[in-house]
């Protein structure tokens, strides 16, 4: 029987959400399709929606729904719809009535402008086209961070918004630890030489790059029906409604990251395509966190992508693809041209090992910003003095430092450390997965990869947000995060072998 | 709830909360355009409901007590905007408080989910799927209609929503003295017909999309506020300022999409010049259908049909497809474009038949809402009928009664301005020729300016601050008349 009273509190939560997914596709549309002259109009666009989206969200009535509803959560069971659609649902309007709609309807502004300005200040790489939305975008930051009871940390604030209840705290000892463990291992890879991948220059056409991007995505699960995949200078993943997901890739001539950035995004998709259709049009209906968003996007990318089994499958399709440049390169070679590990400039092409301290660089320097100890201006000096010391790394330019990501002109501070805690749960996930399917590498040899995403759905996306993250890990795992067995996946995948 | 600062002119409240539902209607043209453009067929469903949504907030948002509490402040003021901006929302205003929010929010869902039937039906040409949605349309706009005092027909309830102030009784005087003329026009053209083989292609999709090109450029397309793209029903829509979105559709066979760029450039051009003061209020859009088809039908017709147009643009056509057009005069290439065919297809059809497969669509829909015809019966009606008046067969429902999208939106009472849309073109071209002199040799040397100057100056820039009579009347001195469209007929195709 269909309780009444949670038929009302679905009915608005339809509404909110409904609201919602416009102003996904309003982002996605800027990013893809706007011309830029949209700018100014799109922004007052996504502010007044995600006001209306807010006010209706913490509307008293839904608080009321909420309250009246407390019988029904008890009574029902914890991993049933209704109790955690109950849960989660309350402990959103706890956190949203925090905030003023007006508020959010400004961030939401300053974000799409500071969006504009990001594209223009990285092609001309001009830190001070960009500086006032970062200013905007930090002070705005602040007044959120007013909105809630003092925190242990500030960061804790803007942590929440991506990896719920998790602390700086405890960031700060799992990045400790990948420190600890990955400097060494950048020196030992880097003392025993360096690997060649000459070949990976290119030119490799980017119409060609699409096709073998699609031909991997339809072995992944890609469909014409429910998938789409278009060019951004930075790739990502919307999904702005139900059987909708969208990927965007970047094609271009002198390499073939687009193929690795298409199982990244692809990664992202399958997880909000994967969650149960019945959390549609409610908080339950996406995934629980950004970094276990992040964990499928680096299993996708990395875990698959970059694994031996993949490229034995896959190898022949691309050097068939491109004959003049790795016609005289064999798999071997490729496999390890493709995990070279070599500190570079740019997170988003960076190896699976150094990768991490490109976040955890990232993950100081908001920490430095939100208290205070560090102003905007001084930001690109702050950067680039820092990738000298982490990774030894001279950056050439803001375009290939500081300006490189959009996230922060979007004002997502808080977001970056998600990504390395993907990678450290891509890995604790990765193996539950193998206990269960057995030898998967050779089905991926054969080009098979149905049997891990049925695995990954059964066992992780169709829950959506039911549960907590730290819930949904330890249902997956059995344990909770934790970066030993990435630190000794990269090492045995990655250490120099002794001669 | 909206942020208003009580202290604040009763006209700066109103102008907060219609920019708020101006930025609904933003969305809600995103959530369109992209489900025509971009997206994945299985989002449809979650999209009906999102854009439902959408619909039904700006909806409660303008009927609020609130608006019409400020309108009555307001209902004195005398400066030009001011007043014409609560003209233009007191009107849609007391439409919009007919109309229950429950039933916008239907209609909005139906639409949805019945442009996607539509397309299904169309590539299938399977009339039956498409036949309960055409049903579930008619019902609501029956119920829509109802919400209305009673008018001399029904059907004028629907054509007041997109040509204020005209009547049914008046556009069938027009179309009865349109189709004198034409019948006999079609039947003399019938007995002579001009060879259009050259056009018959193929016409490689990137050469047309080249010359598309070339040809927006000149008329004032710019890559930072527009954009182009395919879809099999070309549509204009403006999101917002800055944003202009046309799309084309590219066939091989024809050259087509060049015409089809150019009509959606005319509705692009009107939105694009409205002046930017207007954004985010009613009076920020073109001022009636009628209007707006008159201006795509003067830059795809009396501009890209003319013969100046082709004099400069032949040649490089010429270069684009230089097999395909060998040792074909610009003259007889400007005959073939311009030859009269009875055909299938109202997209495609010529400047005289057309308004014949208006006024089949504009008797169709007074005998779909009066019941004289039934759902079920509507193809086999539109076949008699497209034979009877243009003397075609047609082979298939696709070609036939399913060729058009409007329907399945609920756009009943729009195809009469279409054919409204021609008779006031020419009548705005006579008084823009009469100010400007011989266009001709301008378009010869690839020169639109100061035509698209001459427009925005009467025309564009205004958006909906006079109605659309009364911007005719300011434009060209007199009212609605289809004798200059008749003589430039009887000219041009003598």
């Amino acid at each position: 029987m269909k309780d009444r009273k949670l038929e009302q509190l679905r009915e608005r939560l339809g509404e909110v959400d409904d609201l919602n997914k416009a102003v996904t596709l309003l982002f996605w549309d800027q990013r893809v399709m706007m011309p830029p002259g949209g700018s100014a109009g799109r922004a007052d666009a996504i502010a007044t929606v995600s006001r209306l989206a807010q006010e209706r969200f913490v509307a008293a009535e839904i608080g009321r729904l909420l309250d009246e509803l407390r019988g029904l959560e008890a009574s029902s069971d914890y991993d049933s719809f209704e109790a955690s659609l109950i849960r989660v649902t309350r402990r959103d309007y706890e956190k949203a009535v925090r905030v003023p709609a007006e508020l959010v309807g400004e961030i939401q502004r300053a974000s799409v402008l500071g969006l504009s300005a990001w594209g223009p200040a990285k092609a001309g790489s001009d830190f001070e086209l960009l500086r006032p939305h970062l200013e905007e975008n930090l002070e705005l930051r602040h007044r959120y961070v007013q909105c809630f009871d003092p925190p242990d940390e500030t960061y804790d604030v803007l942590l929440d918004d991506f990896e719920p209840n998790m602390k700086t705290a405890e960031v700060s000892e799992i990045f400790e630890e990948l420190k600890q463990q990955l400097l060494p291992l950048v020196e030992e890879i880097g003392e025993a030489g360096e690997v060649e991948d000459s070949f990976l220059t290119g030119p490799f056409d980017p119409a060609t790059q699409r096709e073998l991007s699609l031909e991997v995505l339809r072995r992944f699960g890609y469909s014409e029906d429910e998938w789409r995949l278009h060019q951004t200078p930075h790739p990502f993943m919307s999904s702005p409604g139900v059987g909708d997901i969208r990927l965007t890739s970047n094609f271009k001539p002198a390499d073939l990251h687009s193929l690795f950035e298409t199982m990244h995004e692809f990664g992202h998709g399958v997880y909000e395509w994967g969650i149960d259709r019945s959390l549609a049009r409610t908080p339950l209906g996406t995934g629980v966190s950004l970094g276990l968003h992040e964990s499928q996007s680096r299993t996708w990318e990395n875990l698959i992508g970059r694994s031996r089994s993949f490229w034995r499958f896959f190898y022949p399709r691309v050097q068939a693809a491109f004959p003049d440049q790795l016609g005289s390169v064999d798999e071997e070679a490729f496999y390890r041209a493709v995990n070279r590990v070599h500190p570079s400039p740019i997170r988003i092409d960076a190896d699976e090992v150094t990768y991490n301290m490109h976040i955890i660089i990232r993950f100081e320097l908001e920490q430095e910003l939100i208290d205070g100890r560090l102003a905007v201006k001084d930001l690109p000096e702050a950067w680039n003095a820092r990738m000298d010391e982490y990774l030894g790394v001279e950056v050439p330019d803001d375009a290939r430092g500081v300006l490189q990501d959009m996230h922060w002109a979007a004002g997502g501070l808080g977001y970056f450390p998600t990504y390395s805690l993907g990678n450290v749960m891509s890995v604790q996930i990765w193996k539950r997965a193998k206990e269960d399917l057995g030898d998967i590498d050779e089905r991926f040899e054969r080009g098979e990869f149905g049997e891990l995403r049925d695995w990954l759905r059964e066992h992780l996306y169709r829950m959506g947000r039911k549960f907590t993250p730290q819930e949904t890990i330890e249902r997956v795992t059995g344990s909770r995060i934790d970066a030993k067995p990435y630190v000794h996946y990269l090492r045995e995948k990655l250490a120099p072998q002794p001669a | 709830m909206t942020l208003v600062a009580k202290e604040s002119s009763p006209l700066e409240r109103l102008k907060t909360i219609l920019g708020e539902i101006a930025d609904l209607r933003h969305a809600e043209a995103i959530l369109d355009w992209d489900s025509r453009v971009s997206m994945p067929p299985a989002g449809a469903q979650a999209r009906a409901e999102a854009s439902a949504t959408l619909t039904r907030l700006a909806h409660e948002q303008f009927v609020s007590d609130e608006v019409g509490e400020l309108l009555d402040e307001l209902s004195s003021v005398e400066e030009e905007t001011g007043a014409a901006l609560v003209r233009v929302t007191r009107r849609e205003w007391e439409r919009s408080r007919r109309v229950p929010t429950d039933l916008a929010g239907e209609m909005s869902h139906a639409n949805g989910v019945a442009v996607a039937a539509w397309d299904e039906a169309k590539a299938s040409s399977d009339f039956a799927s498409f036949i309960p949605h055409l049903e579930r349309q008619l019902e609501l706009k029956h119920r829509y209609i109802e919400c209305f005092p009673e008018t001399e027909t029904a059907y004028d309830v629907l054509l007041e929503d997109y040509e204020e102030g005209m009547t049914t009784d008046q556009v069938v005087d027009v179309f009865d003295r349109v189709k004198q003329e034409l019948v006999p026009l079609i039947e003399r053209h019938r007995e002579r017909p001009v060879d259009d083989s050259v056009l018959r292609g193929p016409f490689p999709v990137g050469g047309q999309r080249e010359a598309g090109r070339r040809v927006l450029q000149a008329f004032g397309y710019e890559d930072t506020t527009w954009r182009i793209d395919e879809t099999p029903h070309p549509f204009a829509s403006k999101p917002g300022v800055g944003d202009i979105r046309l799309t084309t559709h590219t066939n091989e066979n024809d050259l087509s999409s060049l015409f089809s760029s150019m009509h959606e450039f005319g509705h692009g051009v009107y939105e694009f010049d409205i002046d930017n003061g207007f954004a985010r209020t009613p009076l920020g859009r073109g001022t009636s259908s009628a209007i707006h088809e008159s201006q795509s039908r003067t830059w795809e017709n009396l501009v890209g049909r003319s013969p100046g147009f082709w004099r400069w643009f032949y040649p490089q056509l010429q270069t684009i497809f230089p097999e395909q057009l060998a040792g074909i005069t610009e003259g007889s290439f400007v005959d073939a474009i311009n030859a009269v065919r009875p055909g299938l297809i109202r997209g495609d059809a010529d400047e005289v038949t057309y308004g014949l497969h208006i006024i089949l669509r504009f008797e169709l829909e007074r005998e779909l809402l009066a019941g004289t015809v039934a759902v079920r019966d509507l193809p086999e009606v539109w076949n008699t009928r497209m034979n009877e008046y243009l003397g075609v067969d047609v082979p298939d429902d696709a070609r036939g009664v399913l060729q058009d999208m409007h329907w399945s939106v609920g756009l009943f009472g729009y195809f009469p301005t279409y054919q409204l849309g021609n008779v006031i073109s020419v009548q705005i071209w006579e008084r823009a020729r009469a100010e400007l002199g011989d266009l001709q040799d301008q378009f010869a040397r690839g020169e639109f300016s100061s035509l698209r100057e001459w427009l925005c100056e009467q025309i564009y820039r205004h958006g909906s601050t006079y109605p659309p009579r009364e911007l005719l009347k300011r434009v060209t001195g007199s009212d609605l008349d289809p004798e200059p469209y008749l003589e430039y007929l009887r000219t041009k195709f003598a």
